[in-house]
């Protein structure tokens, strides 16, 4: 398939000086984002870049007054991607609002549920996404002496990809004919079958409620669920194989590609997976309930752990309005004085439509923790669990302090241990790397799920759910998620049996946020500025400001509701 | 103003599947190029030069126009003055302008674009509304095809591409136009319930519901719609014949429905309207299943036991012979059953036991210490 590099239309085509250059949509991206960025084409970087999230759709302001019941499904239509993840996140913010138990049974199936989302999408964006950039025709067209030495290159991980040169491996990255792009597409399908057992339908779960779950679980259900995770034992290694060789590959080809969308690792989780006997969803036990999780909370400052306290990372998160088309609030939300005001408890969402300008050009506020820009992901995740080494779920995934280490039970592939290290740079194609182990992490922690599922069915604790009722004061609750893109956190406040306010935060609107009142740029316009240009000369695909970009697998529905 | 669940869907679908629609392995549908934002090779305007091109005229093919999403107020802002949705930094709601008087049609998938869905709510702050409210009621595609519509939050996959073959299909000189109802559904996949397909209406209809989420019986009253919402999640399964919202317990709260989601809410209540309908089927529906139960009776017998009087195995509960009023409705229904035909009740009296019969206690075998651990540690089980 003949690859075209972008054209411009209206703007000189000339490949020196240095002007700007937008990328009007951004394709490949889940949701609606624009990028525009200042590129220096004699020194071959980009030197300005802003993210524009250009959808705005009112969910919070549709929640506003309505029954707390509705919370749920309203809310985890906020994403098409990762549905289940808002609505175990709306569910958490519920329960604590009405100090609702939920019984084990319950907690271990939605980890199971959001485990299996994250199968789904972390491969739909290292194959579906991302994976196209490195694949055939683009690299023959944007870099053809790479493609050159990929002929000439065996790939290490032969013996479990089954690709014999990295050459090979692009090729079967191509979009749409490619074998491992129609893998994915695949494999996507094979997770979704296991999901719709327990969720009833993809996306958009319809057994997620206040206290529990419906669903009807038993042993046929757990049987087929069971078959299809653990299909993905193989299809990650083999994930994580392929990245391996492929970054390597570019590494060793160009030391310069470490530059690509690079940036200090700075970046936020609020952990994931409860632990079903720990979580009791109240405010005042959320450092303890947190800790127990199976992915540890934790914030990532210059690469130093700043924090594993739920608590505190929580009481961190701002919501920055100074770029965005919106109004200031004034009394917000719960109005309460121990939070910043622009807490997103105190927070209020006025829209104000406007052509996108120097001061305000984004619907995506600049979501800020401890007033940082944080970037978030299922790397992320993996990084924090890893170097907190507390995580008490060590069944499969052992953390070492500078890293993970894996255990894949045998399925087709003998048994196996992975080890994913702490990189020593920190940029577009490490986030890759570090997402394919995250893949690989979340398939045996998902497996650990069936397990315990089938287990509480054979003691029987099958009891799914807690009666509850509406309470008729004034109350706040969080949920404190993760999605496959990083943290999810729906901030309620209720009175009089109705939703006062309702604020959601995601790690895109982290990753994909606009400058703060301070000038600070958010994640993805950071690790764009100073991004080289490393393709052929001539070439005018800016391929590698796309790599950048798409290494945040930015989700602009979860960004922007 | 979409979530991405709409092409989340299709890339689920397995029937017929996204790839193939792309690969042109399909009989007698032509080869799709699939210009999409999640998908497409090219971001920027060499993304949008073939939408340029379709709304000039000049993209020399006939063009489908699928919007997921509903089209917020955006035209109704001054010129220049912003967006709530758009592709790139124009406005999408411009695009559709453009480009559905030109298109071979225009689809709306899911329930946003087709009706509005949960940015059309209460509380709809953007102005939004479904593709049919935007271009309005006249509107007919340049193959004279008003705007048809696959609802569903989010829809099912194989709905859409199986929409989109029937289309394609009928487009290529195949057959007749695909059937369409008076809201431009597929007439074929949204003319009946969803409770007709459900795998829990057999519940309903004798009268049992659940109490408690996890129960497995009728979910009327924890909140399901599904007697009146047309849709074909559980006949269809939501993922390659897999799952479906009431499959898995999950109550319907009428996504695939115009008045989603308000006039389904608040979510998890009893539709006001089971309680008539619920407490008429727990009455005659009651009486039909304890009739059914006492058939069942007869049914889990092999006619063997019945001559022999005992059910061979530890797990039976009443190892011995049947009651008097067992055996006496036994024997009035088998009358009814039979009647001018052959009687196999009767025919079997007469059959012999098998000499081998109970073999390990005839070759001496004792059981009488032995302890029936699963009979033990079973869990009670509940009358069905």
């Amino acid at each position: 398939m003949a690859y075209t590099p972008a054209t411009r239309p209206g703007e000189g085509r000339g490949l020196s000086g240095t002007r700007q250059v937008n990328f009007d949509p951004v394709t490949r991206v889940a949701g609606a984002l624009s990028v525009h960025t200042t590129i220096d084409h004699d020194r071959r970087e980009v030197v300005e870049a802003s993210a524009l999230a250009t959808l705005f759709r009112g969910y919070e302001n549709v929640l506003e007054g309505r029954d707390p019941r509705d919370a749920i499904f309203v809310a985890s239509r906020i994403c098409g991607a990762c549905g289940s993840s808002h609505a175990a996140t709306a569910a958490s913010a519920l329960e604590m609002a009405f100090d609702l138990q939920t019984p084990p049974m319950a907690v271990a199936a939605r980890n199971l549920l959001t485990a299996t989302e994250h199968l789904y999408s972390l491969p739909h964006h290292l194959f579906l996404l991302a994976g196209p950039d490195y694949s055939e025709p683009v690299v023959r067209a944007t870099n053809p002496e790479l493609w050159a030495r990929a002929e000439g290159t065996l790939a290490r991980g032969v013996a479990t990809h089954g690709f014999e040169r990295i050459s090979d491996i692009m090729s079967a990255l191509t979009r749409v004919t490619g074998e491992l792009y129609a893998e994915a597409i695949y494999m996507a399908r094979v997770a979704r079958e296991g999901y719709v057992l327990i969720g009833g339908k993809f996306p958009h779960p319809q057994t997620t409620l206040p206290g529990g779950i419906s669903s009807t679980i038993d042993r046929s259900d757990m049987n087929v669920y069971m078959l299809r995770v653990v299909k993905f034992f193989d299809y990650s290694r083999k994930t994580a194989a392929i990245w391996d060789d492929l970054i390597d590959f570019f590494y060793e080809a160009n030391p310069r590609y470490r530059e690509v969308g690079a940036r200090s690792p700075t970046m936020i989780d609020f952990g994931h997976w409860d632990d079903p006997w720990a979580y009791d969803a109240l405010y005042e036990n959320i450092s303890r309930w947190g800790e127990a999780r199976w992915c540890t909370p934790g914030a990532l400052v210059d690469g130093r752990l700043a924090t594993t306290d739920l608590q505190r990372l929580h009481g961190g998160i701002e919501e920055d309005i100074s770029s965005s088309f919106y109004e200031n609030w004034s009394g917000g939300g719960a109005g309460d004085s121990s939070f910043p005001a622009n807490h997103p408890w105190n927070k209020e969402t006025i829209p104000a439509p406007a052509p996108p300008s120097g001061s305000k050009y984004s619907w995506c506020t600049a979501a800020r923790w401890d007033r940082q820009a944080m970037e978030a992901g299922a790397y992320a995740r993996l990084w924090i669990t890893s170097v907190a080494n507390t995580s008490p779920h060590r069944l499969f995934c052992e953390p070492t302090g500078s890293g993970m280490r894996i255990s894949i039970p045998q399925a087709s592939l003998p048994a196996t241990e992975l080890e994913w290290h702490v990189p020593q740079s920190w940029g577009a194609f490490e986030r890759n790397r570090a997402r394919a182990y995250a893949f690989v992490q979340t398939a045996v922690t998902a497996y650990d799920h069936v397990l315990m599922c089938l287990d509480l069915i054979r003691k029987g604790e099958g009891r799914m759910a807690t009666p509850y009722r509406i309470p008729k004061d004034s109350r706040e609750g969080v949920g404190l998620g993760g999605s496959p893109r990083g943290p999810v956190s729906h901030h309620m406040t209720m009175d009089k049996g109705r939703i006062e306010s309702y604020q959601v935060v995601t790690g895109s609107t982290f990753a994909a946020s606009p400058r703060d009142s301070s000038g600070r740029p958010g994640p993805i316009e950071e690790a764009l500025m100073g991004t080289p240009l490393l393709s052929a000369p001539g070439d005018e695909s800016y391929i590698d400001v796309m790599r950048a970009i798409r290494s945040f697998d930015p989700c602009m529905s979860c960004a922007t509701q | 103003m979409s979530c991405d669940g709409c092409s989340v869907a299709f890339a689920g679908a397995g029937n017929p599947a996204m790839e193939q629609f792309q690969w042109g392995t399909l009989p007698g549908i032509p080869k799709v190029i699939l210009h999409h934002p999640m998908f497409s090779e090219h971001s920027g305007d060499a993304f949008t030069d073939p939408y340029r091109q379709a709304a000039a005229g000049n993209l020399g093919a006939p063009y489908i126009v699928v919007l997921e999403g509903s089209v917020p107020d955006d035209q109704a802002l001054p010129s220049g003055g912003g967006y709530f949705a758009a592709m790139g930094t124009e406005r999408a709601s411009e695009w559709l302008v453009r480009l559905a008087p030109g298109a071979l049609a225009s689809v709306a998938i899911g329930t946003c674009a087709t009706w509005g869905g949960i940015p059309a709510a209460a509380g709809n702050i953007t102005g939004s509304m479904s593709l049919m409210d935007y271009l309005g009621g006249g509107y007919r595609s340049s193959w004279g095809i008003p705007v048809i519509n696959v609802p569903g939050c989010a829809p099912v996959g194989d709905n859409f591409t199986e929409t989109l073959t029937a289309l394609l299909s009928w487009a290529n000189g195949i057959g007749n136009p695909p059937l369409f109802d008076e809201l431009g559904r597929p007439a074929w996949m949204f003319d009946e319930t969803v409770h007709r397909h459900c795998p829990k209406a057999g519940y309903y209809e004798e009268g049992v519901f659940a109490h408690e989420p996890g129960d497995n019986q009728c979910l009327v009253e924890i909140g399901c719609w599904g007697p009146v919402v047309q849709c074909n999640i559980v006949e269809r399964g939501a993922q390659n014949h897999m799952g479906g919202c009431m499959v898995a317990g999950g109550a319907c709260i009428g996504c695939t429905m115009p008045g989603f989601p308000d006039k389904y809410a608040p979510f998890y209540k009893a539709p006001p309207g089971s309680a008539i309908s619920g407490g008429i089927s727990k009455v005659y529906g009651g009486a039909i299943r304890r009739l059914r139960r006492m058939s069942m009776k007869t049914g889990n017998r092999e006619p063997m036991w019945d001559n022999a009087d005992e059910i061979p195995s530890a797990f039976a509960a009443a190892k011995g012979p049947r009651s008097g009023t067992d055996r006496f409705a036994a024997y009035f229904y088998k009358k009814l059953q039979y009647n001018g035909t052959v009687h196999h009740g009767k025919r079997y009296k007469k059959q012999p036991l098998p000499k081998s019969r109970d073999i390990l206690t005839q070759k001496g075998v004792d059981h009488s210490q032995s302890v029936d651990v699963l009979r033990e540690k079973a869990a009670p089980r509940e009358e069905i």
